[in-house]
């Protein structure tokens, strides 16, 4: 066996001497098998290596491959084309996985930068942990940072202009600019009395912030401004391009962690050890690697423990990696499936983008069969010829991926800019700059598309004996494939189309139409619980009282993004279980119609000192007491950890409805009334009469005149916030259909053209044709019917390729099957259509050959 | 002539020249073993003969099939003047290189 791959490979006399060698020392030794394979493996190297293989011949191939090319300009720029389409997209989406998981914080020195986490993926550790890891990380004996920095990523509300505007904050240690070795645009970043419990609030905001809430004027430095609850005098401005260390979250606002209330009250107990928690990032020290790091924090961190023993230390060891992409491991994570498909997908669209390539160079080959003879009868080789195609593919692939990157810069420029469309998209930022991965990224697509494309063209030029037909039937197989593919990502998008349109048919099990929400945020330093109900009474009793109003209510969660939970039990023994919780006032379950269908929903009576109850869902009744009446069962709230549970009655049981999106199954969920509990941050329900649209502006009249600093954000119609949670499907399906839809462009093109070349190698046969009586519509049908069945086959291939590549999309389907049959025929039905016309340009101007002109052109 | 003996080259000129009538695959790589202590591919080799034979350093012809061989022929190497040379080169070079220096 060995010998034969020997002999293959090393022709002639030179393998049979080095074959005739071997079996004697093989004999000498008395076997070694191994042995044998591996001198057999070192002729290959040697003869495969790239310095034998072109040094010499590879820029003679290139220079005859470049002018080649410039001779036929339309051809090469046709495939280029191709290929830039099928690059392009491959590099912006490179850029966005790219940016997700690899590229480094755009700051200098970044790639010494390193977070320090916790294999749970939870904060690093304690705010007092923090110092202690500071001080003994950087004492001379164990000097793993130059610098470490504590942080904390949150959304606070900066006002400007009568609004607030939700942004993402960072609050972090004073020597944040220093570590991160990053100037002020203008003003200053921290000094260390600015981290100081009592020192003056002062915070630095980004470039972003800056220029749009603050006009890019220099006089906001030194300026007062409301960031959450408390004014901040405002002392610098990032540079621009900073949004912070965890992208995509954009930070546009930085305070000093001492600054914040909580942490403020927390650091004012020096026995706390427990909170806040924070993360951290650290500038490696030179000379250390974040292993060597990564060793010397977790000796720190169990010494630390040691020595400050508490009862809930932060959860698993701790890790040190270089902060790169995403640096928040849950990001990642979320991202990791999505950029796979994304990937594959495009890489599908490459694929199909190279096959038209394959079958440019196909059709040329053709016409170059008399060169190729000639060359052969002057003693060219066939490896020869066969790298002269490869060398012509090798300036194509570079020419497109150079194209390719053009391509993928301006679509993901234009990606960038629909990002702020998201919920909460405000907040994500892709920069999806270019950086040499990506670059590196598009070279190896456009040399790997290369030879692929080139393979089996230049395997044909190698056997330039096979017949027309064997090359016919090879273009007839690439159109096949192209088609399935394109019809496997077709069908995805239709799908994804289809699923989105039937979430929103899905029945959230409460009203939406005619509903607007409205986030107010009623918490301290201005309100407390106490003073924050009386206010919201007097909010409902002044909306209700405006015109067209039919009812309002209040909530803590805004419908649809309930992710809120609570441990409950049915006895105050029993393990608990969680359940979906939110807080609502009197009147929710008519505001949102949904009915209550046993006891009764809250009222007046439920207030403080009365007794504590609960309105549970049907499933949490079914779950606790199946076949038994549920009111004035007692449900014991609380985990258990610190405090003790309450016990709450049942007074009603309401019928179950979505809480946290709309694909997910019926849940087990408990209301609590306002009156007896308490959140600062809530959201207000209207139900108008007529469009809720046009209510915004007069809402929000209403509350400025019952509390001119009451801090409003979005107002939005509860129609609109069922679209915004379902926007990674929607997303997912805009992406699936642009690409669905190029991948079907490309694939058109290579059936006309394979069905073009046909009727030009024809124009004799259908001449004859012609000439003995055959009708135009007979030659019309003779044409057409070859594209269709190519485009048959490939939907037949298609179709079950696409049965076994959806069920990857069964997450996003919003329980609809991933065998949809409508979105099955819907997607082969338009490949139909596109191949009637792709087939039916051709087969027109087969119709117009002139029999006469066809018979005397040989 | 400027061209310079690469080391393995020259193990390989003078496992040829040690050989005499002698020199073929099989001998040539068990004197370098044995010599060297070192183990050589015949990939390695057979890339290192051929190329100084195209420095016309080597001469090489085939004898007739054995059966040992499985009735493949041997290809023996002489060396010819220029390897002689280039061999004489070689050595006087690290001669001149290593005239009145000691070691430690």
């Amino acid at each position: 066996m060995a010998e034969r791959l020997l002999r293959r490979l090393v022709p002639g006399r030179e393998g049979e001497i080095i074959a005739g060698d071997l079996r004697e020392e093989f004999a000498a030794r008395g076997g070694g098998r191994i042995w044998y394979w591996g001198e057999v493996l070192s002729c290959v190297a040697v003869r495969l290596s790239p310095h034998r293989l072109t040094a010499p011949d590879l820029r003679q191939d290139l220079h005859y491959a470049v002018r080649v090319l410039r001779r036929n300009p339309g051809y090469a720029l046709t495939a280029m084309i191709c290929l830039a389409l099928g690059i392009g997209v491959n590099s912006t989406v490179f850029s966005m996985v790219n940016e997700l998981f690899w590229q480094p914080l755009p700051l200098p020195h970044s790639g010494r930068l390193a977070i320090v986490g916790r294999e749970s993926d939870g904060m690093a550790c304690s705010y007092r942990d923090y110092l202690e890891f500071r001080q003994r990380a950087s004492a001379p004996a164990g000097r793993f940072f130059s610098g470490l920095v504590a942080y904390d990523d949150m959304r606070v509300a900066i006002d400007s202009g009568g609004m607030s505007h939700i942004v993402g904050a960072d609050a972090v240690t004073a020597n944040f600019a220093e570590v991160l070795e990053m100037p002020a645009q203008r003003g200053r970043w921290f000094r260390p009395d600015d981290d100081r419990l009592g020192s003056d609030p002062v915070a630095v905001i980004g470039d972003g912030t800056w220029g749009r809430l603050f006009g890019r004027s220099a006089e906001v430095i030194g300026q007062r401004v409301r960031i959450g609850t408390q004014r901040y005098r405002v002392i610098g401005v990032a540079p621009p391009g900073f949004v912070g260390m965890s992208p995509p979250h954009m930070v546009e606002i930085w305070m000093p962690l001492a600054s914040q209330p909580g942490v403020r009250d927390l650091l004012a107990n020096p026995g706390e050890w427990e909170r806040p928690l924070v993360r951290l990032i650290g500038r490696l020290a030179d000379g250390k690697s974040t292993r060597e790091a990564e060793a010397g924090m977790r000796a720190l961190d169990a010494m630390i423990r040691r020595d400050f023993p508490r009862d809930n230390a932060p959860a698993g060891a701790v890790t040190v990696e270089l902060a790169t992409g995403a640096s928040r491991p849950d990001v990642r994570r979320v991202a990791a499936p999505m950029a796979a498909l994304l990937l594959s997908v495009t890489a599908v669209v490459l694929l199909i983008a190279c096959v038209n390539v394959a079958n440019l160079i196909l059709s040329r080959s053709a016409v170059r069969r008399h060169e190729m003879a000639v060359r052969r009868a002057l003693g060219a080789g066939l490896w020869r010829l066969a790298r002269q195609t490869l060398a012509e593919g090798i300036v194509l692939g570079a020419g497109g991926a150079v194209l390719g990157l053009a391509v993928g810069y301006w679509s993901g420029r234009l990606l960038a800019r629909s990002l702020p469309g998201f919920p909460h998209g405000g907040m994500l930022a892709l920069r999806l700059d270019p950086d040499w991965r990506v670059v590196a990224y598009a070279a190896v697509a456009g040399l790997a598309s290369a030879v692929l494309f080139t393979l089996a063209p230049a395997m044909d030029a190698v056997r330039s004996n096979a017949g027309v037909s064997l090359r016919i039937r090879q273009r007839d197989v690439y159109v096949v494939a192209q088609v399935a593919l394109s019809l496997v990502l077709l069908i995805a998008a239709t799908l994804l189309v289809r699923a989105l349109g039937h979430a929103l048919e899905v029945d959230p099990g409460f009203a939406m139409a005619e509903r607007l929400e409205a986030r107010l945020s009623v918490s301290e330093p201005e309100y407390t619980a106490q003073t924050g109900r009386l206010f919201l009474d007097r909010v409902l009793a002044a909306v209700r009282a405006m015109p067209d109003v039919q009812s309002a209510t209040i909530s803590h969660n805004t419908p649809l993004s309930i992710t809120d939970a609570r441990c409950a039990a049915p006895d105050a023994s029993a393990r608990p279980r969680r359940a979906g919780a939110d807080i609502v006032a009197a009147g929710y379950f008519d505001t949102l119609g949904i009915p209550i269908l046993q006891g009764r929903g809250f009222a007046a009576l439920d207030r403080q000192g009365a007794p504590q109850v609960v309105v549970v869902n049907e499933t949490f009744a079914r779950r606790y007491w199946p076949g038994k009446d549920p009111i004035g069962q007692s449900v014991w709230l609380g985990c258990d950890v610190k405090e003790p549970r309450t016990m709450a009655e049942v007074v009603g049981v309401a019928r179950d409805a979505k809480y946290a999106s709309l694909d997910e199954p019926p849940q087990p969920f408990v209301y609590r009334p306002l009156a007896q509990d308490w959140a600062g941050f809530l959201t207000l329900i209207v139900h108008t009469v007529g469009r809720p649209e046009q209510f915004t502006a007069p809402l929000r009249a209403t509350l400025a005149a019952l509390d001119p600093n009451l801090r409003v954000y979005e107002i939005e119609t509860l129609e609109e916030c069922a679209a915004g949670s379902l926007f990674q499907v929607r997303w997912q399906a805009a992406l699936l259909a642009v690409f669905g839809g190029l991948a079907m462009v490309l694939a058109a093109v290579g059936l006309y053209g394979v069905v073009a070349y046909t009727v030009a190698q024809q124009t004799r046969e259908l001449g004859i044709r012609m000439a003995i009586g055959a009708q135009r519509a007979d030659l019309l049908w003779m044409v057409l019917g070859r594209g269709l069945r190519l485009t048959a086959m490939g939907i037949g291939i298609g179709l079950l390729l696409s049965a076994a590549a959806t069920r990857l999309l069964g997450g996003l389907l919003y329980g609809m099957s991933p065998l949809d049959p409508v979105s099955f025929a819907t997607a082969s039905l338009a490949w139909t259509a596109v191949a009637m016309l792709a087939s039916y340009l051709p087969a027109r101007r087969a119709m117009k050959v002139d029999p006469v002109v066809a018979l005397r052109w040989e | 002539m400027s061209d310079y003996l690469g080391e393995f080259e020259q193990v390989v000129l003078l496992a040829v020249l040690r050989l005499g009538d002698d020199a073929y695959g099989v001998p040539i790589r068990r004197e370098i073993e044995k010599r060297c202590g070192r183990q050589v591919t015949v990939g390695a080799l057979y890339s290192t003969l051929d190329r100084l034979e195209a420095k016309a350093y080597l001469s090489s012809w085939f004898a007739d099939p054995t059966a040992e061989r499985g009735g493949r022929s041997r290809r023996y190497f002489r060396l010819e003047p220029a390897g002689v040379e280039a061999l004489a080169r070689a050595k006087a070079m690290f001669e001149r290189m290593w005239k009145g220096v000691r070691l430690a």
